[in-house]
């Protein structure tokens, strides 16, 4: 996949740093031990001081960065996740119409896809999270997925409750986890095609319908409608 | 010999020997009982397949999303004041605690912060929907025991909290009174004499459910020693709120990780653990939790500061670039919600980390070898909203 | 019941028999969403107290029941369960859709997964708007319900003609 990043690593740390001058040391020394611990395995960083660190991991290395945050006390498994950031092919037609109408601006074009914290190569990305008790603090942990190959390790030799999560992922963006013991759709019907979380899942029904909530004060039936009361809302 | 007359020996010994094994050895060949998908108190739809020997569980495997909305997707084409007024509907019982993490992270990536009134009115709100949430779980648990009086008692006593809610914000239900920077509007005159009433009345409901309940011996034989999960099981499946408590674990994120913009530290309350990890114990921790909801409550109500309940926003929202968490301790457990804005009217991803998600992925591991009626005690326990699973 | 079938019933009977009926509605709770809420707080709370209204809501199964509330959101999922459970209902049967969701599919009218109105699968008599609709409207909706079995035809309904309520 080519390179269309924006918020390349370094940059974002720079940008960070020059807005918020405070270091959060505690993060800065986890995110030390984690780049000792993995080493090539780290691709990149983000910290917002005092709130949230960001890891992103190549994909070779994800179950075993599960298990390095295992054996440093992230312990407790809050989700997977996944996000597409494929900007959406259907533009601005995806939003309400009401939308449209407020920001005043028809038909965005289509921007180049951006990665957010940490940075990203490709389109599809894993997101996870562990916190931990001891530290108070949870880490989030972004492995990139290449489109040819969707297929991440597991979590759920390391992470039992990652099972669920990993097949929620699987039915909705088509990340299937190698070594999964029961890889079938969480949600959906089995028959159900395509995978809705992707951005070029379209939602039919906002195509055909336009927006209810436009209408604001419909007429009774059989009276009419109020006109001081509607320009009043 | 010719082959045909092989094939017909092999079969012949195959038939024999299947009927021998089915006469002989008295094996038991189990049974698949399907619960659901309708579930009796009223959770909503949950469907479970348990393989069966004998009274006993092999293997209980949940099928969730029969209630599956695509919050996830829906929100990406929804603004931010909409999205507010759709998430009251995923923990449906507690619905005001649902509104306040995803403001909060909205608020985060704005740089916005809620004037102090607002902060306050919002830690009430947030526990008195916690206090209504588990009211009803006590009466519900004790309906699929057995025990219904304890439901209509529970039915009774929530209706105070929602007097209160419904008064504050107008909503019974779903009140949709947070925004981004504050609260829609300021607490009613008389209000919050009424909200001490009620939640003495809650309090009063709470020792009636110790002595109706908790402190029934069948309910005990029913519960105790029932679906143990150990700390470690329980950290590893993401188990959170009371659950995690109830495992022995002190853990609780309104005191160890209050997201800025609450106010639990002007209150003095406690986090209630046990050590046994069953049934009981879930029980016993949620009815500690409503009771010290109800004096967070009680006191936040004295101090409430004055002031404005709503900070300077744009009229039209548009959260800034960039990317947050924030979780908070929920009737049912750690909701979080991480949202990635691209700077634009609606965001560009929302994950909802839900608790009963992952409080209840955990009960294939819990179900195996309990009893049949045990699967009750520990389903009812485990505590679940079909919203929050399926989202 | 030769003469109902046949669609000669004396008017006073059948004026008769429609009181009863109308005063002993068996109620099967089908709580899926939020409005299960609510109707558990029509049903089993004392303060709103269906009962007073003839209206019995605890049957055990969808084969004693004479009325459904479908209470919440119907997901395509879930749709084939809808469908097996009016289907399991003896006759003459009712439906009260309850609240946006099952109107319409209510805030989620775009979800990818949500049926947009239960009336899809099965024939409705009674739709209570709301989000959650109040108790107190779910028992208006079972008074008007009461009235359209007041003024029901049974002969009409036995006879399998389209059901037309005045």
């Amino acid at each position: 996949m080519i390179r269309l990043s924006s918020a390349d690593t370094t940059e974002t740390e720079a940008a960070t740093a020059a807005e918020t001058p405070i270091v959060d040391e505690r993060r800065e020394a986890l995110l030390a031990e984690f780049t000792a611990r993995l080493g090539e395995g780290v691709l990149g960083s983000h910290i917002r001081a005092g709130d949230d660190l960001w890891i992103r991991v190549d994909r070779s290395v994800w179950r075993e960065t599960a298990e390095t945050a295992k054996a440093m006390g992230y312990v407790f498994f809050d989700y997977v996740s996944a996000i597409d950031w494929l900007p959406s092919p259907f533009g601005r037609d995806m939003d309400a119409q009401e939308d449209l109408i407020v920001s005043g601006t028809p038909a965005k074009e289509v921007g180049p896809m951006t990665h957010g914290y940490a940075g990203g190569e490709t389109r599809f990305q894993i997101i996870a999270r562990l916190y931990s008790l001891a530290d108070g603090m949870g880490i989030h942990f972004k492995t990139d997925v290449p489109d040819d190959d969707l297929t991440a390790p597991t979590w759920t030799s390391v992470f039992a409750g990652s099972n669920w999560h990993e097949r929620e992922v699987m039915e909705m963006f088509g990340i299937s986890f190698a070594g999964h013991p029961n890889m079938i759709n969480m949600y959906l019907p089995t028959d159900f095609q395509g995978h809705p979380m992707r951005k070029d899942f379209p939602l039919l029904a906002r195509r055909v319908r336009p927006w209810p909530g436009i209408v604001d004060v419909e007429p009774m039936p059989g009276g009419a409608i109020d006109d001081e009361e509607g320009e009043s809302e | 010999m010719t082959a045909v007359s092989d094939r017909d020996d092999i079969s012949s010994l195959v038939a024999e020997a299947t009927d021998n094994r089915v006469n002989i050895d008295f094996e038991s060949e189990g049974m698949t009982l399907n619960m659901g998908p309708q579930h009796p108190a009223t959770h909503g739809t949950l469907r479970i397949v348990a393989k069966l020997d004998g009274e006993q569980v092999i293997s209980a495997e949940p099928i969730c999303g029969y209630m599956h909305r695509g919050y996830e997707k829906i929100v990406e084409v929804r603004t931010y004041p909409q999205i507010n007024a759709l998430i009251n509907r995923i923990d449906w019982l507690g619905s005001f605690a649902n509104e306040v993490p995803f403001i909060l992270a909205a608020e985060k990536l704005m740089g916005v912060e809620a004037p102090p009134r607002a902060q306050w009115i919002r830690t009430i709100l947030f526990e008195m929907s916690r206090v209504a949430n588990i009211s009803l779980f006590l009466g519900d648990f004790g309906l699929q025991l057995g025990g219904m009086t304890a439901g209509f008692y529970a039915f009774r006593d929530r209706e105070f909290v929602l007097n209160q809610i419904e008064a504050a914000t107008g909503g019974r239900f779903h009140p949709n009174f947070d925004r981004i920077g504050g609260l829609k509007d300021d607490l009613p005159k008389g209000w919050i004499s009424d909200s001490q009433v009620a939640m003495d009345k809650l309090l009063a409901f709470c020792d009636e459910m110790e002595n109706l309940l908790v402190g029934n011996e069948i309910f005990q034989s029913r519960t105790r020693g029932i679906g143990v999960i150990p700390a470690d099981v329980a950290l590893s499946y993401g188990l959170s709120g009371a659950n995690l408590r109830a495992s022995g674990v002190d853990w609780d994120l309104r005191r160890d990780s209050c997201p800025p913009g609450l106010v639990y530290d002007q209150a003095d309350w406690k986090v209630w653990t046990h050590p046994d990890g069953d049934a009981f114990a879930r029980t016993w921790v949620r009815l500690q939790e409503t009771r010290e909801a109800a004096k967070i409550v009680k006191q936040l109500l004295t101090t409430i500061p004055a002031g404005p309940v709503m900070a300077k926003v744009p009229r039209i929202i548009k959260v800034p670039e960039g990317e947050a968490y924030v979780a908070t301790e929920n009737p049912l457990g750690e909701m979080g919600y991480y949202i990635v804005s691209k700077g634009d009217l609606v965001p560009f991803r929302v994950k909802i980390r839900s608790a009963s998600f992952n409080n209840i992925s955990v009960l294939p591991w819990v179900a195996r070898g309990a009893y049949v009626p045990d699967l009750i005690s520990i389903l009812g326990s485990l505590y679940f909203i079909l919203g929050d699973i399926d989202r | 019941m030769g003469l109902v079938e046949s669609g000669k019933l004396p008017k006073p009977l059948a004026k008769l028999l429609n009181i009863s009926r109308k005063y002993s509605i068996w109620a099967y709770q089908w709580g899926l969403a939020c409005c299960a809420i609510e109707m558990g707080a029509a049903f089993a709370s004392p303060r709103y107290d269906v009962m007073r209204l003839g209206v019995i809501p605890f049957p055990a199964s969808p084969r004693q029941a004479d009325l459904v509330v479908i209470a919440g959101t119907v997901t395509d999922k879930l749709a084939p369960a809808v469908v097996r459970l009016y289907e399991q209902m003896p006759d003459p049967k009712y439906v009260i859709s309850m609240g946006s969701c099952a109107n319409c599919g209510g805030p989620y009218w775009d979800s990818y997964s949500v049926t947009k109105g239960v009336d899809q699968l099965i024939p409705v008599d009674v739709y209570v708007p709301g989000c959650p609709p109040r108790p107190e409207a779910l028992l208006e909706g079972i008074i008007l319900l009461q009235e359209r079995i007041a003024h029901e035809d049974m002969a009409e309904r036995w006879k399998g003609d389209p059901i037309v309520i005045g």
